[in-house]
């Protein structure tokens, strides 16, 4: 192993990494709005809004991540949509995680005795008062596993817009082994810096987890 | 919204509820006087939890119509927020008691018992906390006004969850097989709790598989069994002397012998 | 704006090659994967400490970094040293990434069964290996099989990112197409749906299989 060059090659990766945990951290927070909006559309009171929603999250969790990052990036022009490779990262990343996180909230919802709800219903609590005070506290720390899996899933994908060029850690190490002709030292490095940015985020679930579960244990 | 004295608290007019092709309830009519207690037995599937259900609307009847101190509860003609409104305004009125307690365990008790209060009728804290105080003193668990629910045994939870109940100050208690679910040595401190409230002429309902509770506490018991009431009398009456053979042949089985 | 589907029409036999390259792809990701998987965790499972810790640790590597990542790696680092072609690099690749994937399955499962069942066999007079064959691992596949059905289909949509190292399946060559006629919308919402039409199809197999499956319990 070329130490020396690991070294030398640190500064241009993490700053690569910090690409990566910025395109996936704006990925994740759109995509938990667009979520949020799903699971509220998937309960409309008019069908084909149902059925709409229902569609979009059916197309986006059957084809692949990286069709749709090229469909955006390569096709979009031709419908008059043209986004700067970072930006389409996050929109794209942001509208495919969306569709995985509203099922993964619907579950998280969906998990609560049903008991619960009819308990806080006959005291005379209305939907949206059933939801805020009742169930999504207890719905919480599923939710903040379930997010947390497709955070990293997140990450993992956007490696993928290395291709539509934006210079995040699998680029940068791409471009990397090409130059140096060491691919040992160039991967164990950018997987380490991927594998430090996973655990960071396993962190962060487990302390909101446990914060949100704290009543379990009181 | 209180009437005179003499409407009935709860009144029930020839109420049908359907389950896809099952016919769950099949027209019954029952009436509540304020401060009396009315006992439901029957077989399980006999259609008294519905009929419980059906009161506080968590079960949507098909005909018929409910009545809440002359207030009607189903409203066919609301559709939407407007039903919605209504209907969270009625069960504000109206304490309902589950088999499983449905304890808010995110909550502590004493949260469980203040929760509606505060967000429903916007009592501030800490007349809330009184009345919780109060409530729980009641039920014999102030001691556990700070605990969460799963550290309680099945009778407190169930306590709690009367405490609950009556934190919004119903004029109607609905009790849906309170003590089912219960070990029997727990069932006796949930019954003392009901016997208080029936001390202090709380309006109750009660659909129990406890006979003898029931024969003790009630002014009027009711024997029902595929969707439809077989008879109805004072409780002495239908417990010792049943006119129709199928209460005789359903106490038979839960007592031993009637009467 | 305006659409042309013509193109997509005039190379659909070259895209249908490509249906046929990620299909084949997949059929042999697939065996390489749910075999390796199996073999992999009971080799995890039931030896010492110096086999068995270096292989969780490339499970733990090949679930902890993208498979880009190592495609990369394996596609410039093999290259350095043996003459391979980016087939095999493509196919050895999502192969490794997806047995790790299983193999965690698998050691799960078999965890799971052989608490109970292992001194059940054994009481009975089965061997260590008796056992782990006729008793432990047909209950762990049966108990894997969801999760397995959930990662092939994941993996079959995966294969699209082999086109980023040149191997000539559904998107590389649809690629070359709209590098020819400029129709990159009506071509990529065609593979979209193509993918989509597959997907369907596994969903559709996956359940037949489970249902399968729960019915020989």
């Amino acid at each position: 192993m070329d130490i020396n060059l690991m070294i030398e090659i640190t500064p241009l990766l993490a700053k690569a990494a910090w690409v990566t945990i910025e395109i996936s951290a704006r990925a994740l927070f759109f995509g938990f709005f667009i979520a949020s909006a799903l699971v509220a559309l998937r309960t409309a009171r008019i069908l084909p809004v149902r059925w709409l929603a229902r569609s979009y999250i059916s197309v986006v969790r059957g084809t692949p991540y990286f069709v749709q990052l090229l469909l955006v990036f390569y096709g979009g022009p031709a419908i008059g949509l043209r986004l700067d490779p970072f930006t389409c990262g996050v929109v794209v990343g942001a509208f495919n995680i969306g569709a995985y996180m509203s099922e993964a909230i619907r579950g998280a919802i969906e998990s609560v005795d049903s008991g619960q709800s009819e308990a806080s219903r006959s005291l005379g609590f209305g939907r949206f008062a059933t939801l805020r005070h009742i169930i999504l506290p207890q719905s919480a720390g599923l939710m903040i596993r379930s997010i947390g899996v497709l955070a990293i899933i997140l990450v993992k994908n956007s490696s993928l817009v290395s291709i539509i060029s934006v210079v995040e850690l699998t680029y940068q190490a791409q471009r990397l082994i090409g130059s140096t002709y060491k691919p040992l030292e160039v991967f164990a490095l950018s997987a380490l810096m991927y594998i430090v940015i996973l655990y960071a985020v396993m962190g962060i679930v487990e302390f909101l987890y446990r914060r949100a579960t704290r009543y379990t244990y009181l | 919204m209180t009437q005179a004295t003499d409407t009935p608290m709860v009144e029930l007019k020839g109420v049908k509820k359907r389950f896809g092709d099952l016919e769950v309830l099949k027209g019954i009519d029952l009436k509540i006087d304020r401060g009396k207690i009315i006992s439901i037995i029957g077989p399980s599937g006999s259609g008294k939890s519905t009929l419980l259900r059906s009161i506080n609307n968590l079960e949507m009847i098909d005909e018929g119509s409910i009545l809440l101190d002359g207030v009607q509860v189903n409203r066919p003609d609301l559709k939407g927020l407007a039903f919605e409104r209504h209907i969270n305004h009625i069960r504000q009125n109206m304490g309902m008691v589950f088999q499983h307690f449905n304890l808010f365990p995110h909550l502590s008790t004493l949260e469980n018992v203040t929760l509606a209060p505060r967000k429903l009728k916007g009592v501030d804290a800490r007349s809330a906390r009184e009345l919780g105080m109060e409530l729980l003193e009641r039920v014999g668990l102030a001691d556990k006004a700070s605990v969460y629910p799963s550290s309680l045994s099945g009778g407190q939870k169930q306590r709690v969850a009367i405490a609950r109940a009556l934190a919004m100050r119903p004029k109607v208690m609905l009790f849906d097989e309170a003590t089912s679910a219960l070990d029997p040595e727990l069932v006796e401190e949930v019954n003392q709790v009901m016997k208080h409230l029936a001390e202090e002429h709380m309006t109750m309902l009660i659909v129990t598989h406890e006979m003898a509770f029931a024969r003790d506490v009630s002014d009027w018991a009711m024997f029902m069994d595929g969707g439809v009431v077989i008879e109805e009398n004072t409780p002495d009456h239908l417990f010792s002397h049943p006119d129709q053979e199928r209460t005789c042949h359903f106490l038979r089985k839960h007592l031993g012998n009637p009467g | 704006m305006e659409f042309d589907f013509s193109p997509v029409i005039t190379y659909f036999p070259t895209l249908l090659k490509g249906v046929g390259a990620t299909l084949l792809i997949g059929l042999v990701v697939a065996l390489m994967s749910i075999i390796g998987g199996q073999i992999v965790a009971v080799i995890s499972l039931y030896t010492r400490k110096v086999v068995n810790w270096p292989l969780r640790f490339l499970i733990w590597l090949f679930m902890t970094t993208p498979l880009l990542l190592q495609l990369y790696f394996l596609y410039f680092g093999l290259g350095q040293w043996i003459l391979i072609p980016a087939i095999a690099v493509g196919v050895l690749g999502l192969g490794f990434h997806y047995m790790a994937y299983n193999a965690d399955i698998f050691i799960a499962t078999i965890k799971s069964v052989s608490s109970g069942q292992y001194e059940a066999s054994r009481s009975l007079g089965f061997g260590h290996l008796a056992t782990l064959f006729y008793i432990i691992l047909p209950q762990a596949f049966h108990r894997a099989i969801p999760q397995l059905g959930n990662n092939m289909i994941i993996m079959v949509k995966d294969i699209s990112v082999l086109s980023a190292i040149g191997i000539a399946e559904l998107v590389y060559l649809s690629q070359y197409a709209i590098s020819v006629t400029f129709r990159p919308f009506e071509f990529y919402i065609t593979i979209a749906v193509i993918y989509y039409l597959i997907n369907l199809l596994m969903e559709t197999g996956q359940s037949w299989i489970e249902r399968r499956a729960a019915a020989r319990r």
